[in-house]
C-alpha cells in the first residue's frame, strides 16, 4: 500500500517544469514592426486592418520565422523549426508569396548579394527550402461548414504530423470571410422546435471558437487570425461628402482616433486574447512611393504605433514613432546613420518622431 | 445540407435506431452534427442502452465527413500544382504583361476597376482573343452589357496571325468559334450559370476552358446591394466564393470588371463597398487618362506584387 503522502511528491521542480515549457512552447518574437509582445501558445491574436494592408503577408511572415530552423550548415536563422497549419478561408493566397519571402529570407541570411530584383538567378540551399516548406500545411474552405468540418477533423490530421508535438500555429485567413453568407443563413421556419440548433452567424461561430478551444487543450499552439474592418460610421451609399476647396486633408493623426467596427459575434471577440489594428497612412507618409501602414496593439493596449512598408513580399520597418524609443532613435540613428547598407529598404529619419 | 435518412443506402449503420438518437439531440441533417459538439454526443450514446452501434454511426459520420474534405497539402506540393497547372496568360497588352510579370494567372481573379470609358472592356475583348489564338481551350464570356463586339475581336485575331499566311480568315473563324459568349442580366442567371459551368468543367476533361469573363459583374450586383438586409452582401459573397472556386479547382484565369463611384471628397473609388475588396486576388486600376504612351494601370491588389505599381498601356 502506497504512502498517503505519495501524492503530494513532486513530478519535477519548478526549474524543470519552466525548462521543459520553454522548450516546447517557445516564444516567439516578430521581427521590427511586430516585435513589442512575445507571443506563445496558448495566444489567440487577431489582426485587424482594411483591405489591403498586409494582413496576408503578416502570416506569412510568422509562418517563415516558424518553419525555418534555428540553424542550418552554420548559418543562423532563428525559427522554431516547427509545423504550421494555414487555413485559408479567403481563398486568395498564392504560394508564389511565400516561396518568394522565405527564398529572400534564406538568401538575406546568408549575406549573398541579390543580383536581380526577382533573385531567379542565385543559388540558395535548396534543401533547406524544401525541408521549410515541407512544415507549411495549408487548406482552403469555401464555406462555413468546410471550415467547421475541418477544424472537426483537425485534431487527426495533427496527430499524423510526427505524433502531434510538431506543430506550432494555426494561422486562419481571414475568419470573417463568410461573415454575410453566414448572416443570410435561411432560418427553419417549419418550427422544430426539439432543440435543434437554428443554422445561424451566432451558433457557427460558436462552434468555431468551442472547435479551436478544444484544439487547443490537445494541441497547445498559437493562432494568428486575420480579419478585415471597416472604420468609421456606417456610411450611406448615398452620401457624398463635398469638400470646400480652402479646408485642409484631415490630419491623418485624427484618423487613429476613429474606433473600428468589429462585426464578428462577441463570442469571438472575448475569445481573442491579444488584437493588433493596422491602419494605411496617406498623404505625405508615402515612403518611396510605396503605401505605408501603421501598427498598433489594441489589446493589451500600447500607446505606441509603428509604421512599414511593403516592398513585394517583404516587410521593412520605417521609423518607430513612440516617446519610449526616441533616445534610442536619435543615438541609434547618428551611430549607424551614415554606414547603412546599400541594400536595405529601412531608413530612419533623425528627428522625425511623431508624438500621440 | 443531406439529411440523415440518404445516407442510410450507402452506410447501413445509419439506421433508424441511430436517426432517433440524433432526433433526440436536435441532428436531422449533416449539417447540424457539424454545429454539435461530438464529445457531448458520444458521452450521451455511451449512456444509451445499446452504445456499441450509437459509438460505430457517430464515428462513421466522421469518417463520412472526413472523406469529403480536401486534403491538407504542404508547401511543396502547393509549389508543384502551381508550376504544373497554373500558367500565365498573355493579355496581349505588353504594358500590361510586362507589369504583372508575365500576364494574368490561371487559379486568380483579376478584377479591372476604372471610370467610363477607361478601357476595361477593350482589355477584355483583346485577352479574350490573344487566349483562343494562343492557348488550347475556350474562352467564356458573360456579357452583361451588350459590349461584346465581334468585329473587334476578329479585328484583334486578324492583326494577331501572320499577313502573309493565306489561310487567315479561316483561322480566325476557328480562333472565334473558341469564344463562347453568353448574355447574362441578373445575379441569379449569373450565380445558375457559374454552378452549370463549375459542374461542365468537374464532369469533362475534354471541355477544357482557359479564361472566364464577366463584363461587368458590377452591375449586375450593384442594384442588390444596399438596404439594410445582408441579402445583397450574401450573393455578392456568394459569387465571389463560386468564382475563386471555379478559378482555383478548374486552373481557369477569372476577368470582371467594376465601374466606380464618388466617394469622399469626390475623388472616385471603385463601387460594390469594403465587402468585396477581400474577394479578387488582384486589382486593377485603369486611370482612364490618355497621355502620349497609353493609359495607366496601377496595381491596387496583388498576392505578391507591392501595390502602387503601375505601368502605361495601348490596347491596339
Amino acid at each position: 500500500m502506497t504512502s498517503a503522502f505519495s501524492w503530494i511528491a513532486a513530478d519535477e521542480t519548478a526549474e524543470q517544469a519552466l525548462v521543459r515549457i520553454y522548450k516546447k512552447r517557445p516564444f516567439l518574437i516578430f521581427p521590427p514592426p511586430f516585435h513589442r509582445l512575445p507571443l506563445r501558445a496558448g495566444n489567440v491574436v487577431e489582426i485587424v486592418g482594411p483591405s489591403p494592408s498586409a494582413k496576408t503577408l503578416i502570416l506569412i511572415q510568422a509562418a517563415i520565422n516558424c518553419i525555418l530552423p534555428k540553424e542550418w550548415k552554420g548559418v543562423s536563422y532563428g525559427g522554431l523549426e516547427r509545423a504550421v497549419l494555414f487555413i485559408d478561408l479567403d481563398c486568395r493566397f498564392d504560394v508564389s508569396s511565400i516561396s518568394r519571402a522565405l527564398q529572400r529570407r534564406i538568401i538575406d541570411a546568408n549575406g549573398l548579394r541579390r543580383s536581380s530584383l526577382k533573385g531567379n538567378g542565385n543559388e540558395y540551399d535548396k534543401e533547406l527550402f524544401v525541408s521549410s516548406m515541407r512544415r507549411f500545411l495549408y487548406t482552403r474552405c469555401y464555406n462555413s461548414f468546410e471550415f467547421l468540418a475541418t477544424l472537426k477533423t483537425l485534431h487527426h490530421r495533427i496527430q499524423q504530423e510526427k505524433g502531434g508535438s510538431a506543430v506550432y500555429m494555426l494561422l486562419i485567413d481571414s475568419i470573417g470571410a463568410f461573415y454575410w453568407m453566414d448572416r443570410a443563413l435561411p432560418t427553419s421556419s417549419t418550427g422544430n422546435n426539439n432543440n435543434r440548433k437554428s443554422l445561424s452567424l451566432q451558433t457557427v461561430v460558436e462552434t468555431v471558437v468551442q472547435e479551436i478551444q478544444r484544439l487547443l487543450v490537445a494541441h497547445p499552439m498559437l493562432v494568428l487570425a486575420t480579419k478585415s474592418a471597416a472604420f468609421g460610421d456606417k456610411q450611406s451609399i448615398t452620401e457624398v461628402i463635398r469638400k470646400r476647396p480652402d479646408e485642409k486633408m484631415p490630419d491623418p493623426r485624427d484618423a487613429q482616433n476613429k474606433p473600428h467596427r468589429c462585426f464578428m459575434p462577441s463570442v469571438w471577440q472575448s475569445f481573442v486574447s491579444h488584437r493588433m489594428l493596422l491602419r494605411a497612412l496617406d498623404g505625405e507618409s508615402k515612403h518611396q512611393n510605396r503605401p505605408t501602414f501603421s501598427t498598433e496593439w489594441l489589446l493589451p493596449p500600447l500607446n505606441c504605433s509603428d509604421h512599414f512598408t511593403v516592398n513585394d513580399v517583404w516587410i521593412c520597418s520605417v521609423r518607430i514613432a513612440s516617446i519610449f524609443f526616441i533616445a534610442n532613435l536619435i543615438v541609434s540613428s547618428f551611430a549607424a546613420g551614415l554606414s547603412l547598407d546599400p541594400q536595405m529598404k529601412c531608413r530612419r529619419k533623425c528627428s522625425a518622431v511623431t508624438k500621440r | 445540407m443531406a439529411p440523415l435518412e440518404d445516407l442510410e443506402r450507402d452506410y447501413p449503420i445509419i439506421d433508424s435506431n441511430f436517426r432517433m438518437f440524433c432526433a433526440s439531440h436536435g441532428i436531422f441533417t449533416d449539417t447540424d452534427f457539424l454545429l454539435h459538439d461530438l464529445s457531448a454526443l458520444e458521452a450521451f450514446a455511451r449512456q444509451d442502452y445499446a452504445p456499441d452501434k450509437l459509438e460505430q454511426g457517430i464515428k462513421q459520420m466522421i469518417s463520412i465527413i472526413e472523406s469529403g474534405q480536401r486534403p491538407w497539402l504542404n508547401g511543396v506540393e502547393l509549389l508543384e500544382d502551381s508550376q504544373l497547372n497554373k500558367c500565365t496568360l498573355s493579355t496581349g497588352c505588353e504594358g500590361i504583361d510586362i507589369l504583372l510579370q508575365g500576364g494574368l494567372r490561371e487559379g486568380h481573379v483579376t478584377e479591372l476597376v476604372g471610370p467610363s470609358c477607361s478601357g476595361k472592356t477593350q482589355i477584355c475583348l483583346k485577352s479574350a482573343s490573344h487566349v483562343a489564338r494562343n492557348s488550347l481551350g475556350k474562352v467564356v464570356y458573360f456579357d452583361t452589357g451588350n459590349s461584346f463586339s465581334p468585329k473587334r475581336v476578329a479585328q484583334f485575331l486578324s492583326l494577331l496571325s501572320d499577313p502573309s499566311a493565306t489561310q487567315t480568315n479561316k483561322a480566325v473563324e476557328r480562333d472565334m468559334s473558341s469564344i463562347v459568349c453568353h448574355s447574362v442580366f441578373d445575379i441569379f442567371t449569373l450565380l445558375d450559370m457559374l454552378r452549370q459551368l463549375m459542374n461542365n468543367l468537374r464532369s469533362q476533361i475534354s471541355f477544357q476552358v482557359r479564361m472566364l469573363i464577366i463584363d461587368s459583374l458590377s452591375s449586375l450586383i450593384a442594384p442588390v446591394l444596399g438596404g439594410g438586409g445582408a441579402h445583397g452582401h450574401a450573393l455578392m459573397a456568394t459569387a465571389g466564393f463560386l468564382l475563386k472556386e471555379i478559378a482555383h479547382e478548374s486552373n481557369l484565369c477569372v476577368v470582371v470588371t467594376n465601374h466606380m463611384v464618388a466617394g469622399e471628397a469626390g475623388m472616385l473609388k471603385p463601387a460594390l463597398g469594403e465587402s468585396w475588396k477581400s474577394i479578387p486576388h488582384v486589382r486593377l486600376l485603369l486611370s482612364g487618362k490618355y497621355s502620349a504612351t497609353g493609359t495607366r494601370i496601377t496595381i491596387l491588389k496583388h498576392p505578391y506584387l507591392a501595390s502602387g505599381k503601375s505601368a502605361d498601356f495601348v490596347v491596339l
